[in-house]
């Protein structure tokens, strides 16, 4: 069946390419036939696409050799949730993957917009098959994965790094993300191209936006819960570029999610909005770039390809065509307001958005500088953690100060003795716990100290914001304060969303800091019967053991553990040596103690004899990363969940619109 | 065998896709009106004060709310509160004069001449009721929801 996978390729590369032109045809010439036509062309697509897609996973369950793709990274012995999810593990799966993705979302943003953006939508269509058509071009030409071969006895296997749960899970949500972003990217563009720069594009792509922006993070947080567990070197987030290639377009993300609310607002950043969105949709492609070329050495780089120079080639007409068209319009996208305060809102916003580019900015060159200096000096360097965590602290601060700071301000203009006011008791809490935490010793670690009471200040300031909002409904006739709370956050979800996403960003930094700052570790080799001491936890080697799993040989160090005289079972750190793929794997073992929000973190580095060779790290507060993921989750959804008083606000403008546009 | 088969279910794949995409040209192979529908300056300039008055009216709202939970003083509320409103006001009596100009001047050539969904498509949408001319202009210090009465419409709306 490879060769009617490789046919629906083929047939919807013809369909993109052909949207592609008939599209951008008609929306220049004006043709509505074509125009519906070319759109019809992209639900083609995405029919023969998924055709594709379900040929590729029946050839994986089945486990078909003759596939090179199944022989290349599935075995016989390799359970069959592993074996679906190989889907994505390779390059030519997940291209295929990010296509499936980028027409499902695309299709669908064209059809459930088409009533709001219908004069956009005819500019929509061409840009969404262009950058279809670039991976459609790659599945077809460079990197199919419907290439067959006599079949071998058994496949490589699926490299063991991957064989974990939470692989499952990320891939697909880093795709969600990264090709989400295109509905911004080309519903921008097309208003560009279209003229009509006015507020609808950003209301016909506000839920997919902040979908795509939501999936990134929960991808960024899933994929370093991975790297926590299954490289285990002790840490959660190591500036590996794969890592900061999803960081980018997600900072970028983030800051267009604050300033669009100030062109909303205020009508002003149009053209700031405009160059966040090809900058985040820009970046999205470089991550792909980065994790499928292998151009940098990564833990989380799989493959050494030949689609780089196709990539860096599309990333560049993207920019250049983004840019050209930015330019173009210009005089569409002059604001005809200006900032009336720098003590407001918007102020803060604009202070954010700075640090938030010029953050991602300085991780983009921390990234491209190793690729620059190797191709122009043939030198190779790596810039290492050190690089990444002064700017973290450097623009990471500001950031976290105003997020505590922005919601406490007024639209508009706030004056200093209101400013004032408001900001009284979050300060008050913050200096509190700074100085609490001051005097149990926080101070060995300065910017940690600093990090704490900046937390302080933004939760005390969004617990402040919600009992004065739930306050100020309450006074208008709420009858109980569960309503006043419930009403007021039904009626401004995205802020008090916003704020949950706040309180989930607040967590990750305690979490973040009580990892880097303040966790222990210390070395050992045991043999039975010795023990070791970390951070109040005793660990006592038991002895060896051997088993077999479904595919790989299990070799485990059991530990009792014991902390304050109380012992608290046994943990089996080790290694696991994989048949088909002929690799061996570390298998950390983790305790966790979800009161203290810390981790007992052990690592067999070597077995020799009767003898174990340790790494014991005890990471506290690192709990708090996982749970800011829930949290951030919960605040997303608060954001996202539709509203149905704005929703018929909507359907009443544009139905005005209508009556209107018949008449005109 | 089986290659067989796969040519010919990627044969019927590619004339599904052919039919699906010359769908348009098959359900009207000749119409007096294939243009997509271009926004005139007077909706763009529409759309811009709907824009402006949304604006104004959320400015108000919001002011009202942080002023209510203390983010502006009693001095800065008094201080902000007339321009708002004014330019509430503005954009709402503009959009009125607007609409008004509008409906006093009857459509001489729609520019869709031909009604959409075609007839055999479906029904017409429901032409909506008959417009109220002359209704009072919203007052200059008035914040609240606009009131324009519904326009007549010679067709349905045409979509892509």
């Amino acid at each position: 069946m490879a060769l009617f996978g490789r046919a629906a390729l083929i047939v919807a590369l013809g369909l993109l390419v052909y949207a592609a032109v008939a599209g951008a045809v008609a929306a220049i010439r004006g043709r509505r036939r074509l125009a519906e036509s070319a759109r019809n062309a992209l639900v083609g697509a995405l029919g023969a696409t998924a055709v594709a897609s379900v040929v590729l996973l029946g050839a994986l369950a089945a486990k078909d050799f003759t596939f090179t793709y199944v022989a290349e990274h599935t075995s016989r012995e390799l359970p069959l949730g592993y074996t679906l999810a190989a889907f994505w593990s390779g390059q030519e799966g997940s291209l295929l993957l990010w296509l499936l993705i980028l027409l499902g979302l695309g299709v669908s943003a064209v059809l459930l917009n088409g009533r709001l953006t219908r004069d956009v939508l005819p500019w929509v269509v061409p840009i969404l098959a262009g950058v279809a058509t670039f991976f459609a071009v790659l599945l077809v030409f460079i990197a199919t994965p419907f290439a067959t071969q006599a079949a071998p006895l058994d496949g490589l296997g699926l490299n063991p790094s991957l064989q974990n749960p939470y692989m499952l899970a990320h891939p697909p949500l880093l795709y969600l993300g990264y090709v989400g972003l295109t509905i911004p990217f080309a519903f921008a563009m097309a208003a560009l191209a279209s003229r009509r720069t006015d507020e609808r594009w950003i209301v016909a792509t506000r839920r997919w936006t902040l979908a795509a922006w939501a999936f990134l993070g929960i991808a960024i947080l899933v994929g370093a819960k991975w790297a926590y567990e299954e490289v285990g070197w002790g840490g959660w987030y190591a500036w590996d570029p794969v890592e900061n290639a999803a960081l980018m377009p997600w900072l970028v993300a983030t800051a267009y999610l604050h300033s669009v609310m100030v062109q909303e607002k205020k009508d002003m950043l149009r053209v700031w909005n405009a160059i966040l969105v090809a900058g985040a949709f820009g970046l999205s492609l470089f991550g792909t770039f980065l994790t499928r070329s292998g151009i940098l050495s990564s833990i989380h780089s799989f493959t050494q390809s030949s689609i780089g120079p196709w990539f860096l080639g599309f990333i560049t007409l993207v920019i250049a065509a983004s840019t050209a068209l930015i330019l173009w319009r210009l005089p569409l996208l002059r604001s005809r307001t200006r900032l009336e305060s720098l003590v407001s809102r918007e102020a803060a916003f604009l202070y954010n958005n700075l640090f938030l580019v010029a953050f991602a900015l300085t991780i983009l060159w921390g990234v491209l500088y190793p690729i620059i200096s190797e191709a122009v000096r043939g030198v190779t360097v790596t810039v290492g953690a050190p690089y990444y965590e002064f700017f973290a602290i450097a623009f990471g601060l500001p950031i976290v100060l105003l997020m505590g700071l922005g919601p406490l301000i007024a639209w508009r203009r706030a004056s200093l003795k209101a400013l004032g006011t408001s900001v009284l008791w979050p300060a008050a809490a913050a200096l509190v716990t700074g100085a609490v935490l001051l005097s149990l010793g926080a101070g060995s670690s300065p910017a940690g100290l600093i990090g704490y009471t900046f937390a302080a200040f933004v939760l005390a300031a969004i617990v402040h914001e919600f009992a004065r909002g739930t306050r100020a409904r309450r006074a208008t006739g709420s009858a109980t304060w569960p309503r006043a709370f419930t009403s007021l956050v039904g009626r401004n979800r995205r802020r008090y969303g916003g704020y949950v996403v706040h309180a989930a960003i607040v967590l990750l930094l305690i979490g973040a800091i009580g990892i880097g700052g303040f966790s222990s570790s210390r070395e050992a080799s045991l043999e039975p019967g010795e023990s070791v001491t970390v951070a109040g936890y005793t660990l006592t080697f038991l002895g060896s053991e051997q088993r077999r799993a479904a595919n790989a040989q299990e070799l485990r160090a059991r530990l009792a553990v014991e902390r304050g005289g109380k012992q608290l079972g046994t943990i089996s750190p080790g290694k696991n040596r994989y048949f088909a793929e002929e690799q061996t794997s570390n298998e950390v073992a983790i305790r966790s103690d979800p009161l203290r929000g810390e981790d007992l973190f052990v690592i067999a580095d070597q077995f020799k004899g009767r003898t174990v060779f340790l790494q014991v790290i005890v990471n506290p507060l690192v709990n708090l990363i996982w749970l800011a993921g829930l949290v951030f989750l919960a605040g997303s959804l608060v954001t996202l969940w539709p509203d149905a008083r704005e929703q018929q606000r909507l359907a009443r403008r544009f139905a005005e619109r209508d009556g209107a546009l018949v008449r005109a | 065998m089986i290659e067989g088969l796969a040519l010919a279910l990627g044969a019927a794949l590619a004339v599904l896709c052919v039919v699906l995409v010359a769908r348009p040209f098959l359900r009207e192979p000749q119409t007096p009106n294939d243009r997509l529908r271009e926004p005139s300056p007077a909706e763009r300039q529409r759309v811009s004060l709907e824009e402006e008055r949304d604006r104004a009216l959320a400015a108000l709202k919001e002011l009202e709310f942080d002023h209510r939970t203390g983010k502006v003083s009693d001095a800065d509320y008094r201080e902000a509160l007339g321009p708002l409103r004014r330019r509430a006001a503005d954009a709402l009596s503009r959009l009125d004069g607007m609409m008004r100009a509008q409906m006093s001047t009857p459509p001489e050539e729609p520019r869709v001449p031909e009604p959409w969904p075609p007839p055999d498509e479906g029904d017409l949408p429901d032409p909506g009721p008959t417009p109220a001319p002359g209704e009072p202009a919203p007052g200059p210090d008035l914040p609240g929801p606009p009131q324009h009465p519904p326009m007549p419409q010679t067709g349905g709306p045409q979509t892509l």
